[in-house]
């Protein structure tokens, strides 16, 4: 490999890894409070019995909406635990098809809880039909995950972001809609610019504020295979 | 003794009242840091429980607004992340820090030990 080579591999190495860290660490948090929740409902029935057990009225309709209060919890951290097993699956195949309209509602629903703390809401707009492009999967979420970095950045006041995935030609575009301003499609820390950077050279890839939408565009090629028969 | 309990996920508060209220604690709940200040405005608290990241007010904030209104409360931060900056931040601005799950009869500890000191 040459220098320049040895450089993008390791910035999309970095990138790669700081993002698998911010959504491991966000998964685990909503997991605490899941739990810290079911430990606080666990805790009431247990109260409820101990007072029912020291004369106070049965009260069965109580504790049977505690326990489905419970089922609730399991459910949520259950497809939180989903989404973070797909994430890290995506990294099985450096070059695999991939189905981008599932891709996108599986960052989305990953961002969840960063956009709720932004006071945000993005969502995954479902296309019509299949939309699919040869890629590696994991640096393309991790693509699609800085790139609603940068346009949380640059969000509107409705504070709503919506991503659609459409075929384009020889690829896919993931279109970013709700942002203001002028919008910096390089946007958010210098690592992650440069991260950002890096994924989208590797991945033959393109970002850019469509100037008659205010829409960030990001293009996705189908990867060729290198001659050497290597992989990104 | 009158707690306030802050966090944004309003199941976890709401049991963890019930709970308090099972062991003779008068405890009221708010999930966001504006329902917090205007529940502090209409009556005092002897200590509030406090989340330490919640959306829009950080726990370190909303404990700002409320000691402007109640100078003599004291705090108790609550966490679910449990990282190093957290821990740091909790220990030094609050009275005691605690990680998510709480233990109840030791958070009730707590709060009659913050209260009474």
């Amino acid at each position: 490999m040459t220098s320049p080579d040895v450089e993008l591999v390791r910035a999309v190495s970095e990138a790669g890894l700081r993002f698998f860290g911010v959504m491991s660490a966000s998964v685990s948090h909503e997991i605490r409070n899941k739990l810290a929740v079911i430990n606080e409902k666990a805790g009431l029935v247990e109260d409820i019995a101990v007072a029912m057990r020291s004369g106070r009225a049965p009260d069965p309709d109580r504790l049977e909406m505690q326990a489905q209060r419970i089922v609730d919890q399991i459910r949520q951290a259950n497809r939180i635990v989903r989404a973070l097993n797909r994430l890290a699956h995506s990294t099985d195949e450096a070059d695999a098809t991939v189905d981008v309209a599932e891709l996108v509602a599986l960052v989305v629903e990953l961002y969840g809880r960063k956009a709720a703390m932004a006071q945000m809401v993005i969502e995954a707009e479902a296309p019509t039909g299949e939309i699919e492009v040869r890629t590696n999967p994991f640096l393309l979420a991790n693509a699609i995950g800085l790139c609603l970095d940068s346009a949380m950045a640059n969000a509107g006041g409705s504070r709503a972001l919506r991503v659609i995935a459409e075929g384009d030609g020889d690829g896919v575009s993931i279109r970013i809609r709700g942002l203001e301003g002028d919008v910096d499609s390089g946007g958010g820390p210098a690592t992650d610019r440069a991260g950002l950077g890096s994924l989208l050279e590797t991945l033959g890839s393109d970002l850019a504020v469509d100037r008659e939408s205010g829409d960030l565009v990001l293009s996705i090629r189908n990867l060729k295979p290198r001659e050497n028969g290597s992989q990104p | 003794m009158k707690v306030l309990l802050v966090d944004d996920e309003h199941e976890l508060v709401a049991t963890l009242a019930e709970r308090l209220a099972f062991r003779g604690v008068d405890a009221q709940w708010a999930t966001t840091g504006r329902d917090a200040v205007a529940l502090a405005s209409r009556e005092s608290f002897d200590v509030a429980v406090l989340d330490v990241k919640m959306p829009r007010i950080s726990g370190i904030q909303l404990k700002k607004e409320l000691e402007r209104i109640h100078p003599e409360m004291k705090f108790v931060f609550v966490t679910g992340h449990g990282s190093e900056e957290d821990f740091r931040i909790g220990s030094a601005e609050a009275d005691r820090y605690l990680a998510k799950p709480v233990d109840i009869e030791s958070l009730v500890e707590t709060l009659k030990e913050v209260v009474s000191s």
